[in-house]
C-alpha cells in the first residue's frame, strides 16, 4: 500500500470517529429534558466529589438549602454494615430535575443519580456501600439551582471490599 | 455468590398516590473485591434502571458501583390508578438486561 493510501484511510477514520463524537455530543446538547439513554461515565468514574459533581450536573451555584432532607443509615448516622446503607430523600422543592447521592471517601464517590420526571414524587429510597466513615452528600438540581445537604456516617464494616 | 432470586416489584396506591418498591437481584461486583483465591471479580454492576408507567417514561435510575447487592428502591408517583402498568428495564455494564412489571394494587 502506497504512502498516500495509507494517509487517506488515517483521515477517513478519523472523520468518522469525529462526526459520530459530534452526533452523540449534539443528541446530549439538543434535548437537555430528555432523560437520556448513555451512561455518565466520566462523573461516576472520578476520584473526587467535585470532579463528579462537575460532570453530572455541570458548574452552577450551590444554593445550601434546609429544603432538602436526608437520612443515611438505620439508626441515623450510623451503619453497622457498610455494604447496604439504606439511605432515604425528601424534599419540598417543585420541579426536580436530577438527585444524587454521593460517598467522599468511597473511590468512586458518585453512589447514583437519578432524573426524575414530574410524576415521581419523593421521598425516594435505596441501599448504598460505604467503605469507611465518611460524608454522605444529597444533591437536588431544580429550576437551574443546586440544592446540597451532607450528613457525616460511621460504618462499622467496611462496604466498597 | 450464585443468584437464585428474581427481581421484584410491588405497587400500591397509598392516599392517591402510586408507592413502588423495587429489589433487583443482582451481584453488583464492583471490581475491587477478591474471591477466595485471591483474584479480582470482574465488575459487574447495574448501570441504567428506566421506569415505566403505562407506555410513559417517568424515572431513570444510574447507579454506579457503590450502590448495594441487590439494589432496592422505593419512589412515590403521583396519582396513577388501580392496574396501571408499572414496567421496569435495567441494563449492567455487561450487557445483561432484565425486564420486570406489575400491575397497581
Amino acid at each position: 500500500m502506497s504512502k498516500i493510501d495509507q494517509k487517506r484511510r488515517a483521515i477517513l477514520k478519523g472523520t468518522i470517529s469525529a462526526s459520530t463524537l459530534a452526533m452523540v455530543a449534539a443528541s446530549g446538547l439538543l434535548l437537555p429534558q430528555r432523560l437520556l439513554a448513555h451512561w455518565p461515565k466520566d462523573a461516576f468514574n472520578s476520584e473526587t466529589v467535585e470532579d463528579a459533581l462537575l460532570a453530572l450536573v455541570g458548574q452552577a451555584e450551590v444554593a445550601s438549602d434546609k429544603a432538602l432532607n436526608f437520612k443515611v443509615g438505620s439508626p441515623p448516622s450510623y451503619a453497622v454494615n457498610g455494604a447496604s446503607v439504606p439511605v432515604a430523600i425528601e424534599s419540598d422543592l417543585d420541579n426536580i430535575e436530577r438527585v444524587a447521592i454521593l460517598v467522599e471517601k468511597n473511590p468512586f464517590p458518585l453512589a447514583m443519580s437519578f432524573d426524575l420526571s414530574p410524576a415521581v414524587l419523593l421521598p425516594f429510597k435505596s441501599m448504598i456501600k460505604i467503605r469507611e466513615d465518611s460524608n454522605v452528600i444529597a444533591i437536588i438540581r431544580a429550576e437551574g439551582k443546586l440544592y446540597k445537604t451532607s450528613r457525616f456516617v460511621e460504618v462499622d464494616i467496611g462496604g466498597c471490599g | 455468590m450464585g443468584i437464585t432470586a428474581k427481581d421484584r416489584i410491588r405497587a400500591k396506591l397509598k392516599k392517591g398516590n402510586t408507592s413502588v418498591r423495587l429489589l433487583l437481584a443482582h451481584p453488583m461486583h464492583t471490581g475491587r473485591a477478591k474471591n477466595k483465591q485471591d483474584e479480582l471479580i470482574p465488575a459487574e454492576f447495574i448501570q441504567d434502571i428506566r421506569c415505566w408507567r403505562n407506555e410513559e417514561e417517568v424515572l431513570t435510575i444510574k447507579c454506579g458501583t457503590a450502590t448495594a447487592r441487590n439494589p432496592y428502591f422505593s419512589f412515590q408517583l403521583a396519582g396513577g390508578e388501580s392496574n396501571d402498568l408499572i414496567a421496569i428495564r435495567w441494563v449492567d455494564n455487561l450487557g445483561a438486561k432484565g425486564l420486570t412489571e406489575t400491575r397497581v394494587k
